[in-house]
């Protein structure tokens, strides 16, 4: 069969984008230098050099491993990524924090050992059939990960929730983040293996039908999974974005409503219970209604965040207040779950709702990716990705703006947080290998 | 080094603009597939499709979907004379199985007489560019066919197409088995499944 010229077009239009990529943040670190400063320092800069060069390296890595890979994820992945630095340096300056020690260094050398792990991950799985055979293995190894934070002496709680694990002096790490991309391989595997006794049987009751009480098992397993994260790890975001993740692969899988209703009806049943016994739901709950009531909002652990967020993304406006001109550092964390509030202070709703675009171009790519896909785990496991990182952004931005209770997750891409990176960078990997596995060459064009 | 002002307010909205063109690069880089593919004018003189197919003038654009059946009598002859088993289309040679069909091959359309290999794979057709046999004319939906092996057997499933697809001049509603030599036509096109 005759090769065709697509696939070099595909890398050329990518490496345009990525250069424009590059040029964004190259100059939201300018923008901040001279909003903030008023001068300009190269250091960063320089920083910021060395991980465009990292990104053109997947790049090139892209063209001989991956010809036929997405053109799109990359560029759209990379801005993400610096306009978070940018944020971040930005906070260090309000904060009068500077050299290796501070919070954007960290950042960027995070980012670059999360383009490494892309570039691993890239190299060493082909094909992505491979996973398939480790399904079991991938899911017993994302339920360990779930409960790593839970080991006396190696877990570490920071406000309130126990999600962490230490390394010493070498800092923290999240594994719920990479259990994340475990639990999708596993529910994909599990899915394809198992679809049809729960897609096929069942009674019908008002117009759907629903599954048979012994098919019951996984949904109940998952459920007590993720209720267990809420009452041990005191971590609501993280529960929901399992079972959200598991709940969508299992509409995928089996095409039925009535899933997705019973899932539903769990969960919110299951927070409905934890606001009422649990304090620190109740708490997150109180917070969301009744934000601006001025007691709440002075309690200790009260609406504070939440409404000093509302109140920067107020003051940006349309436009915002410019790179480094606003005043994000009065919020607390403002570089990791507050970074939305921040972006939007210094951006505006033009910059806030840019980020989104490119969120909704990420994930619209992972959906493309699994629709196009010839075999049904590709199809799901794709989806279940794409998916996962539109659940954690509606998460935490919907927190942030008070469309759903806040719940501390990271922002894929933007926020401060290494084992965020690592994970968003891995499953970006793994959504190329998908996309070039599955594109499909046209034989003919009539 | 002092910066005024203006050159902020200037650089700010400057990056927004960076940003959005960005977004709306991408977006144009994507119309394809967000919009569909962009439809080829159909010649409407038969002058393309009769240096392509000497055997008979007949002409490739049909005039609309309505006329679709009978334009698939019109192809039979034509079909029937090339196809090495002689006979009927649709009655001849029994089904097309993974063991007896090699290649497929266009009967009618823009590019009557080319034909491609078939092997174990999913055929997928439609106007996408991710489709394997693009078909791109006024008729024919983004994705709006495959062919697939089922059962060592080669059946013919219709993707909801809003024209419709016609096996043997017959509308397929259900996944259908495809005889060999059988004419399927989608829009202006058609093929078939031979040795």
């Amino acid at each position: 069969m005759r090769r065709l010229r697509l696939p070099q077009k595909l890398r050329n239009l990518e490496l345009f984008l990525l250069l424009i990529a590059c040029f964004i943040n190259a100059s939201a670190v300018v923008l901040v230098q001279l909003g903030a400063l008023g001068e300009l320092d190269p250091t960063l800069v320089l920083l910021g050099a060395g991980l465009s060069a990292l990104v053109i390296t997947l790049h090139i890595v892209l063209r001989f491993v991956a010809r036929d890979a997405d053109p799109f994820i990359l560029p759209i992945a990379t801005v993400l990524n610096g306009i978070g630095i940018a944020m971040i340096y930005r906070i260090d300056i309000a904060d009068k924090q500077g050299g290796w020690e501070s919070a954007a260094v960290r950042q960027t050398v995070w980012s670059a050992l999360a383009i490494f792990s892309a570039i691993v991950v890239l190299l060493v799985i082909r094909n992505h059939r491979v996973l398939f055979r480790y399904t079991y293995i991938a899911g017993l190894v994302g339920v360990l990960l779930l409960f790593l934070p839970l080991v006396p002496g190696l877990g570490k709680e920071i406000s309130g929730a126990r999600v962490w694990i230490s390394f010493g002096n070498f800092g923290t790490f999240q594994p719920g983040e990479i259990a994340k991309i475990a639990l999708a391989v596993f529910f994909a595997g599990y899915l394809v293996r198992n679809r049809d006794s729960l897609s096929m049987v069942g009674k019908k009751f008002l117009g759907a039908r629903f599954p048979r009480f012994r098919d019951l098992g996984p949904i109940l397993i998952v459920w007590a999974l993720s209720m267990s994260v809420i009452i041990f790890q005191r971590d609501l975001g993280t529960a929901l974005l399992y079972f959200g993740l598991f709940l969508v692969m299992l509409y995928l899988a089996t095409g039925r409503l009535s899933w997705v209703i019973l899932g539903m009806g769990l969960f919110l049943g299951g927070a409905l219970l934890a606001s009422q016994t649990l304090d620190y739901v109740n708490g997150r709950f109180t917070n969301w209604l009744d934000a601006l009531n001025p007691d709440v909002y002075e309690a200790k652990g009260g609406s504070f965040q939440l409404v000093q967020g509302l109140f920067g993304l107020a003051k940006g406006g349309l436009l915002g207040t410019g790179w480094g001109q606003g005043r994000p550092e009065i919020t607390p964390v403002p570089q990791s779950d507050y970074i939305i509030a921040s972006l939007g202070e210094e951006l505006g709703l033009a910059g806030l709702f840019g980020i989104l675009a490119l969120y909704l171009l990420f994930v619209a790519r992972g959906f493309r990716i699994g629709f196009a896909g010839q075999d049904d785990f590709g199809k799901l496991l794709a989806v279940g990705l794409a998916f996962v990182v539109a659940l954690q952004c509606f998460i935490v931005i919907g927190g942030v703006t008070r469309v759903i209770p806040l719940t501390g997750l990271t922002t894929p891409f933007l926020a401060a947080g290494g084992s965020s990176l690592v994970a968003n960078w891995i499953i970006a990997a793994l959504l190329l290998r998908l996309s070039d596995t599955v594109r499909n060459q046209p034989r003919l064009v009539v | 080094m002092n910066v005024s002002e203006l050159t902020l307010l200037v650089l700010r909205i400057g990056f927004l603009l960076l940003l959005w063109m960005f977004i709306f690069g991408i977006v144009y880089a994507l119309r394809s597939d967000l919009f569909g593919q962009r439809v080829r004018k159909m010649k409407t003189d038969a002058a393309a499709p009769a240096a392509a197919f000497p055997a008979s003038a007949v002409p490739a654009a049909v005039p609309g979907p309505v006329a679709a059946p009978a334009a698939a009598d019109a192809f039979t002859p034509p079909v029937a004379r090339a196809s090495p088993a002689g006979g009927n289309s649709g009655a001849d040679g029994g089904r097309a199985t993974a063991q007896n069909t090699t290649r497929l091959v266009i009967t009618s359309g823009p590019k009557a007489g080319t034909e491609f290999p078939l092997g174990a794979e999913t055929i997928t057709i439609g106007r996408s560019s991710d489709s394997s046999l693009v078909i791109r004319d006024d008729y024919t939906s983004t994705h709006h066919a495959r062919l697939m092996l089922w059962n060592d057997e080669w059946m013919l499933q219709d993707l909801d197409s809003t024209n419709g697809t016609f096996l043997a001049g017959s509308r397929v509603t259900v996944p259908t088995k495809i005889p060999l030599n059988a004419t399927v036509k989608i829009g202006a096109t058609s093929f078939e499944l031979r040795r």
